[in-house]
């Protein structure tokens, strides 16, 4: 009896050490990875800057002219064509969709 | 036995003096020196980092960045811990490209710390670490980009080295923009590694919040190639433009020429900088016509076809001789715009009255703030009528005597294409949170009604004769109905304190296409050389910028209209 109950204390010690150990394991690790997730995410942020200088549209007018010899299309060269045959011909802007932030008396003028 | 017991009491002596000066020691360090040693042990093992969130990013009204922040190295100096300042300079000047006696010149100051370089590019953070020398070390701060280099740079303005907003945007929302600040505390292994982070989630502060705004980049683009290339053509001090959707109020494009780069400012000064659309006044000149138009249609005062006589170009006002630019006999009034007559005007003026005119000015929106969310608007200069002289309700009917800013003056024809109802600009239409949550919608605002819609029609009738058959014939664009006007003013000179002959400024101000108009446009050209005509100098570019944006929008032109109403 006294023999179970010794093993068992010292079971419940190993128990105690080796979850001490693991936390400070555990926590080491979760610095890695802390670490690397910054990384990376300073990586992306390089990356999504880089993107956006190469879509400025004044490098790709200037790709598009210098290197690929295009130019912008002349009067006539141009057709915007709607494919839906409910589509408005005449290009309204969107009052309808207007949401406006306050509704103030418009009627009087300036008088 | 007697001296055996003498040696046991000297070896219990000698144990109880031992442990005496060991509990003595004891009590010194947990009871006397408890709290020192404590502190010291904390520094020890402890460490304390100030932990900042990024600055939040600007977007066009599409998503596309155009600021943003990038943690960058920043590297800096031990000099205590150095061994040769020398050769640490040496390896360190082609790196960080310094000069070498700069660099050791720092590092042989008495300081345990110094900046040697901060926010620099992410190579040479890597070519550093490569040399590792010992006593310099490299820590990440956050650093602005804007991407797209001078693009709108007026209007986001830029950051200082401790990333507060100093200009623009970056000045205006530094409160949504800036990053948490936060001190935490890391607990340090013997190795000085971080051990346990607790709270992670707690730990990482947030970030700031994000603009969106009502600009569109690629009508940006367009709007600063064509002003850059009018104000170089016409060897310009400086121009201006400002595009408008007359609807919302919100502002498409706003650029001033020269633009500068917003990532390198340190050598600029505040002039090149200053935002001119909002900060800077011009006597407007005969743009004002409108407004002036615009009262006496709503008060009747006039009609389109009122006839009214130019004196051959000459006429005397309160001892003074207005002119007009050719010799004008009989017009109707809507000739009268269309030609630009200053004495049509001044009649028009004189018939209103100093009150009504005023009235009108001031409703407007002269003379006050338009409260765009940009820094630095000025409200103009408008006096009022009890400060004016005799010749007052002529000179400002002309746009003389009245100080504007392209701002106010787009806003109030944008009126005119609103139906009548001024707006208030706007930039940013929204605040994101970290997550991409809107926190905040910025939604068009309405100001006041200015003048009825029938008024607003029939000046654009008006105004679109300025296109067809006046002064703006240059600014007309192939297939769209373009309504607008000229303006050309003298500046003063500064040294004579009278109107110069040589300085002046020409302007354009419309909006296309007339009858459902997409975009108000104001175009000022500061000084121009030789023919400085607002029709021959800032016209073109309205129609340069109006052809290509109304393109990029999907607006089809009034023939391909007709064509696919004929396909039906």
């Amino acid at each position: 009896m006294r023999a179970v109950a010794v093993t068992a204390g010292l079971c419940l010690v190993f128990v105690f050490v080796w979850e001490r150990v693991d936390v400070v394991r555990l926590g080491y690790s979760i610095e890695r990875l802390k670490t690397q997730k910054t990384l990376l995410l300073r990586e992306r942020d390089q990356l999504q800057v880089k993107v956006s200088a190469l879509t400025a549209p004044e490098r790709i007018a200037r790709v598009a002219t210098d290197k690929l010899g295009l130019f912008p299309p002349q009067q006539g060269q141009l057709f915007i064509i709607h494919p839906q045959p409910d589509m408005p011909l005449v290009a309204t802007p969107p009052v309808e969709q207007l949401r406006i932030a306050r509704s103030m008396p418009i009627a009087g003028g300036a008088k | 036995m007697g001296p055996s017991r003498g040696r046991r009491h000297f070896l219990l002596l000698t144990l109880l003096c031992g442990f005496g000066v060991i509990l003595f020691r004891l009590v010194t360090l947990q009871v006397l020196q408890a709290a020192e040693l404590t502190a010291r042990a904390d520094r020890q093992h402890q460490k304390t980092v100030t932990l900042e969130g990024a600055r939040g990013t600007v977007t066009d009204r599409h998503g596309k960045v155009l600021a943003m922040n990038v943690e960058v190295p920043s590297i800096f100096g031990v000099p205590t811990s150095l061994d040769s300042p020398a050769n640490a300079a040496r390896s360190l000047s082609p790196v960080l490209h310094i000069r070498r006696e700069e660099i050791e010149k720092k590092l042989r100051q008495d300081k345990h710390f110094v900046w040697l370089a901060r926010k620099v590019e992410p190579e040479q953070g890597h070519r550093l670490e490569q040399l590792s020398i010992d006593g310099i070390g490299m820590v990440m701060e956050g650093r602005r980009f804007y991407p797209k280099g001078p693009l709108l740079s007026h209007v986001l303005g830029f950051v200082g080295m401790d990333g507060l907003g100093l200009e623009g945007l970056e000045r205006r929302y530094e409160s949504q923009l800036h990053g948490e600040k936060r001190l935490t505390i890391l607990q340090r292994d013997a190795l000085g590694r971080t051990v346990f982070p607790k709270g992670l989630r707690e730990q990482v502060p947030a970030t700031g919040q994000s603009l969106t705004l009502t600009i569109d980049e690629v009508i940006q683009y367009i709007a600063e190639k064509e002003l850059e290339e009018a104000v170089d053509h016409a060897h310009a001090k400086s121009g201006t433009i400002i595009v408008l959707e007359p609807q919302s109020g919100g502002v498409l494009a706003m650029a001033v020429s020269p633009r500068f780069d917003p990532n390198a400012v340190a050598s600029l000064t505040a002039d090149r900088w200053r935002n001119r659309t909002l900060t800077d006044t011009y006597e407007p000149g005969s743009t004002m016509k409108l407004v002036v138009a615009a009262a006496a249609l709503e008060e009747k005062v006039m009609m389109p076809g009122s006839m009214l006589f130019g004196e051959n170009g000459r006429m005397s006002v309160a001892n003074t001789t207005i002119h007009d630019h050719e010799k004008l006999g009989w017009m109707t009034f809507a000739q009268m715009i269309q030609k630009s007559s200053n004495i049509g005007a001044a009649k028009t003026g004189m018939l209103l009255g100093e009150q009504r005119l005023y009235r009108y000015l001031q409703a407007f929106g002269f003379g006050q703030r338009t409260d765009i969310d940009l820094p630095g608007e000025v409200a103009g200069l408008l006096k009022s009528p009890r400060e004016w002289g005799r010749r007052s309700l002529a000179s400002i009917s002309m746009g003389q005597e009245v100080g504007v800013t392209p701002l106010q003056m787009v806003s109030a024809v944008s009126a005119i294409a609103n139906d009548g109802v001024l707006m208030k600009p706007y930039v940013v239409s929204e605040v994101r949170d970290q997550k991409g949550q809107p926190v905040r919608e910025i939604l068009p605002q309405v100001k006041r009604r200015v003048v009825s819609p029938g008024t607003a029609r029939t000046l654009t009738a008006i105004m679109e004769g300025v296109v067809t058959n006046g002064t703006g014939m240059k600014a007309a664009i192939p297939g769209f109905r373009v309504a607008g006007k000229t303006g050309t003013a003298q500046k003063v000179d500064p040294r004579t304190g009278a109107y110069s002959s040589a300085l002046s400024i020409g302007s354009f101000v419309g909006f296309v296409p007339a009858d459902a108009p997409r975009l108000a446009m104001i175009i000022v050209i500061d000084e121009p050389q030789g023919e400085a005509w607002g029709g021959v100098v800032a016209a073109p570019v309205f129609r340069r910028v109006g052809e290509q944006v109304l393109t990029y929008m999907g607006v089809p032109r009034d023939d391909q209209v007709k064509i696919a109403m004929l396909a039906r």
